[in-house]
């Protein structure tokens, strides 16, 4: 990461705008214990609390890791019931990144933020529609399979 | 020399930061080599 990722210019542009960064070394304790860290890089997004709501481990290039953490900021704001702002970077990494592991997640949880924003079924078989269109092989086309049901 | 990330180094400044900023936390854990 310290040799490839992060030295990247849109890297550091893109966690400068987007979040408040931290390094910690792995053997430093209590952290290390309170976050059952085993492996690094260990990559945790935390709301403006410090609770965790995303974690990655392992290297990540930079095409990954900025949709990677987007992903991240979405699903802290998603289960913090404030569905528009993670709509909004879920909306980014789809667009903006359409080739990242990320993007199949983030159909999904596209989905789902939508439905339970409009209590409208429609984003979730949206959701199934386009996973299977575009990512049909992904885990989250599978999991997706039961909103094809839907009307 | 390029930009560089402005890595904080403790966990509870980050929390005042990103409370101050409204912004989420990109915790890094890294091996100290």
């Amino acid at each position: 990461m310290d040799a490839v990722t992060y030295p990247t210019e849109s890297v550091v542009e893109f966690i400068a705008a987007n979040v408040v960064p931290v390094r910690i070394p792995s053997d430093t304790e209590p952290l290390a214990t309170e976050f059952r860290i085993k492996w690094t890089p260990t990559l945790i997004v935390l709301d403006w609390n410090g609770k965790e709501h995303s974690r990655t481990v392992g290297f990540m290039t930079p095409e990954e890791l900025i949709p990677s953490i987007l992903l991240g900021i979405a699903k802290t704001y998603y289960e913090l019931d404030m569905f528009n702002e993670a709509l909004a970077d879920l909306d980014k990494v789809i667009e903006d990144y359409p080739q990242s592991d990320a993007a199949p997640e983030a159909i999904f949880y596209r989905g789902v933020c939508g439905y339970k924003s409009t209590h409208d079924p429609k984003p979730l078989k949206q959701a199934y529609e386009k996973l299977q269109a575009a990512y049909p092989q992904s885990e989250w086309a599978k999991r997706a399979l039961p909103y094809r049901l839907l009307p | 020399m390029g930009a560089m990330i402005r890595w904080e180094t403790d966990l509870d400044a980050a929390v005042s930061k990103a409370r101050a900023a409204n912004k989420p936390i990109l915790l890094d854990f890294f091996h100290p080599g």
